[in-house]
């Protein structure tokens, strides 16, 4: 009887497992399309077996261990590139914009304008009596400082959309940072039970590497299955189970917005802007810190250049009624914000008879002051005397297209590696329907066979139970 | 390799966003026709582009410059046309006039008439006008140049117009020079300066001198004229000046010799008109040499509107080449593309439709 026993709890416990493994089947199919899901397994073991005389019986199976099937080496990996990709693809998003500002394929730009500017002088070298050609002049020169201010202020409206953009990010990260100190929190306290967290542990794993995205991020294993967390060189947010918040602030003194990390108690807090070089933050930090400070400074350096050159001319002439030459954009005496400083001299605004075309007063129809300012677009004013201001312009365009270029390229490459990467991970972690289809007609068909043995034993009860009836 | 559904999915996803892609692309290609649509897509070709485009723009002001020039200076050419034929018309008057075979006082005082209307004729060309300007004042094309009686009241200003980016030409003539006869010999110091400032540095350079010459040319303004009339005076002793003024320095000028021979019929003063006529002589010549030299400027202008108008389609033939799409190459990319499109369709249906559960029943 004993052995019929056996037999039916064995059955019994046969059909638990199967049930257990289904029940991780069932969970594999409905998490398939989970993003950082790993398919799961239910570890069976034999139950311990029991000595009879000489005999060694097995007592059946048992559920050791629902483990999950992943790599933790491609994850490190996966979370690597995806610190770089998110580095390019914020560089490539804001030079796309960036390029869009000095795009002239499409737009009337700065080029044109400073040709039209140049021309309209040659224009008035043929005729400086004309009042039509002076206000075609002052026409082109409004124009022209127009322009500026719009590359100014376009660029001006990229990196104030970076600062917000670094503000978000900086409120996503945080939010990171507290999920990940929660799942550190659950993973010690099921893990203290000897039994692995595998859908926290998953869950950890895509926020860290959504955390890669956005930031320089290092990771340390601490006790318990708990992670450490740093940032941008040794910034804590993550301690076990308590996180700490990075903080975006505007720098009153440069009105950028900063990132800073909390320092040391009582101590100030600590700006880690430079530090951070990679992941969507350090992409939008090397755009605007970078290439936008330099666009700008060129921008800067070619409208004070133009401004002066043109004005030095223009004040040595004299003017239609015979009076000596004003200065003819009002230029700021600094470089930097030359740009959007740019602008007509009201005299000339209000009245063009003060374009001064001759070199002689009294002169209406010498042009000669508008021939050296026509000049000054064929000199060579800038980097040293080498290079014309159209050549300097030019380059310019060239040198953000070449960025530009560069990053998308680099976007697409490195898409492709992310890709290999996810799809390694997909391959030993991913969820595939074949197979679960397959566990799950193998788990039925042994829960069937198990029942079967549950009846088998059940009918030699009643045949032992039915001898002393026969 | 273990393949799993996600991996079928995402590749299907790839595949067929790459296709879209690169059809997006092409189709905005043959849309625009231009291969270059920002400057990330060929940076050193966007910067070449805008290169070409302000080379494009400076040429076609050029030519427009040329064009204006030659209008200023055909006008030039005509006036003098028409100076040197009154200039003719007057030498012919003069060698009639000169002796007494076919004239006499009488004969003298209608020429006389007819000299004076002459004069007058010859300042109305003095104070032609193109436009609203006056050609021959120098700058001082606003004002009538010329006087009734006359005398010059405009500059010596050369209108410098840029025709190339470092070829200028003057479109006017001064009156000063061409009728005055001022700074056309080859003294110097009173020629027109035809260094003209490329900077502005140059400019200050440029208006000192400009200074200096306006200054000896007032001066020598003040110079009496000399007028060898009324013929009561007699002749001049010998070896004195005969000219009007002084060859070596100066040329002549058209209306004090027009005059002077207008006065000498009238007093019929034999050898004046004889010396008139060696006078208008000069005068005609001078005339004519400013009608040679606005000739030169008009074959500068004509050649150089050539190479100008070679240059501008040489410079779109390069823009076109770094801009434009090859469009027999898109349209053929667009084909290959389309079909590669419908392979990944179609295979991709097949990919994803199909698991062992399909099989279970």
């Amino acid at each position: 009887m004993g052995k019929i026993h056996a037999m039916m709890d064995m059955g019994k416990r046969a059909m638990m497992n199967s049930q257990t493994a289904l029940q991780t089947v069932s969970h594999n199919i409905a998490n398939k399309t989970t993003e950082g899901y790993s398919r799961q397994r239910v570890e069976q073991v034999t139950a311990p077996a029991i000595s009879e005389g000489n005999l060694r019986l097995g007592t059946g199976s048992r559920a050791a261990q629902v483990t999950r099937i992943n790599n933790p080496f491609i994850d490190k990996q996966l979370q690597g590139a995806n610190r770089e990709m998110g580095f390019l693809n914020a560089r490539s998003e804001t030079m796309g914009r960036i390029e869009q500002v000095f795009n002239e394929q499409q737009n009337k730009s700065l080029n044109q304008y400073v040709s039209d500017f140049f021309n309209s002088f040659r224009e008035l070298s043929n005729n400086p009596e004309s009042t039509t050609i002076r206000t075609i002049v002052k026409e082109s020169a409004e124009a022209l400082t127009k322009d500026f201010r719009r590359v100014e202020g376009q660029l001006e409206t990229i990196r104030r959309d970076i600062d917000f953009q670094l503000d978000a990010r900086v409120g996503e990260i945080n939010r990171y940072s507290g999920e990940i100190a929660e799942l550190n929190q659950k993973i010690a306290s099921v893990e203290i039970q000897n039994a692995p967290a595998n859908d926290e542990r998953d869950r950890r794993d895509l926020i860290l590497k959504k955390l890669n995205e956005l930031i320089d991020v290092n990771v340390a294993e601490g006790d318990a299955g708990m992670i450490n967390v740093s940032t941008a060189g040794n910034a804590l947010l993550v301690t076990g189970f308590s996180k700490t918040e990075l903080t975006a602030k505007v720098d009153p003194s440069t009105g950028k917005t900063e990132i800073y990390a909390v320092g040391q108690a009582g101590a100030h807090d600590i700006k880690i802007t430079e530090r951070i070089k990679s992941g969507v933050t350090g992409g939008l930090l090397s755009v605007r810190d970078k290439v936008i400070t330099e666009v700008r400074d060129r921008m800067d350096n070619l409208a004070f250049t133009l401004g002066n050159e043109v004005n030095r001319a223009h004040v040595l002439g004299y003017d239609r009624n015979g009076r000596e030459g004003v200065a003819f954009f009002e230029t700021s005496p600094n470089r930097a914000g030359a740009a959007r400083s740019l602008q007509l001299n009201e005299l000339i605004a209000n009245d063009v008879g003060r374009i001064a075309a001759g070199a002689k007063d009294g002169s209406p129809g010498d042009n000669t002051v508008a021939n050296v300012i026509s000049r000054i677009q064929y000199k060579q004013v800038f980097d040293n005397g080498a290079a014309t201001m159209d050549d300097y312009y030019n380059a310019q365009v060239g040198r953000i297209g070449v960025v530009a270029n560069q990053a998308n390229k680099q976007v697409e490459t490195q898409g492709n590696i992310v890709k290999q990467i996810e799809k390694l991970r997909e391959s030993v972690a991913g969820v595939s329907l074949d197979e679960e289809a397959t566990k799950m007609i193998e788990f039925q068909k042994s829960f069937d066979a198990s029942a079967r043995l549950i009846r088998v034993a059940d009918e030699m009860f009643d045949t032992v139970l039915n001898l002393k009836r026969m | 390799m273990r393949v799993t559904d996600r991996m079928n999915f995402d590749q299907v996803h790839q595949n067929l966003q790459k296709n879209r892609t690169d059809m997006a692309e092409l189709q905005n290609q043959a849309a625009s026709q231009k291969r270059l649509n920002k400057p990330s897509d060929d940076p050193v070709g966007a910067a070449r582009v805008l290169a070409t485009r302000s080379e494009d723009r400076g040429l076609s002001q050029f030519v427009k410059n040329i064009h204006q020039a030659r209008g200023f200076l055909d006008m030039t050419d005509q006036s003098l046309n028409e100076m040197s034929d009154l200039l003719v018309r007057a030498k012919e008057l003069a060698v009639q006039q000169a002796n007494d075979a076919g004239a006499n006082a009488e004969t003298r005082q209608v020429a006389a008439l007819e000299v004076a209307q002459t004069f007058s004729q010859a300042v109305q060309i003095g104070n032609r006008k193109l436009g609203e300007r006056y050609i021959f004042g120098g700058f001082k094309t606003t004002t009538a140049p010329f006087n009734q009686a006359g005398d010059y009241h405009g500059d010596d200003g050369d209108m410098n117009v840029l025709i190339n980016k470092d070829a200028e030409v003057a479109m006017n003539l001064p009156g000063s020079r061409v009728f005055g006869g001022q700074g056309i010999s080859a003294d110097g110091h009173l020629r027109a300066n035809t260094d003209t400032p490329k900077s502005a540095e140059d400019l200050r350079e440029y208006q000192r001198a400009n200074e200096r010459r306006a200054r000896e040319l007032e001066e020598r303004r003040d110079e009496p004229v000399r007028l060898r009339a009324p013929a009561s005076t007699g002749p001049l002793p010998q070896g004195q000046v005969e000219t009007v003024l002084d060859e070596t320095q100066d040329g002549i000028n058209v209306f004090r010799v027009l005059k002077s021979f207008e006065i000498a019929l009238r007093t019929n003063d034999k050898e004046e008109i004889q010396v008139a006529i060696d006078d208008i002589d000069r005068a005609l010549n001078q005339v004519i040499q400013g009608r040679a030299q606005v000739g030169a400027r008009v074959q500068t202008l004509n050649q150089t509107q050539e190479s100008l108008q070679k240059s501008l389609v040489d410079n779109k033939a390069l823009q076109s080449q770094i801009e434009d799409a090859d469009l027999f190459q898109t349209v053929s990319d667009i084909t290959k593309t389309d079909s590669t499109l419908r392979a990944s369709l179609e295979t991709s249906g097949r990919l994803v439709q199909k698991s062992l559960l399909d099989f279970l029943r």
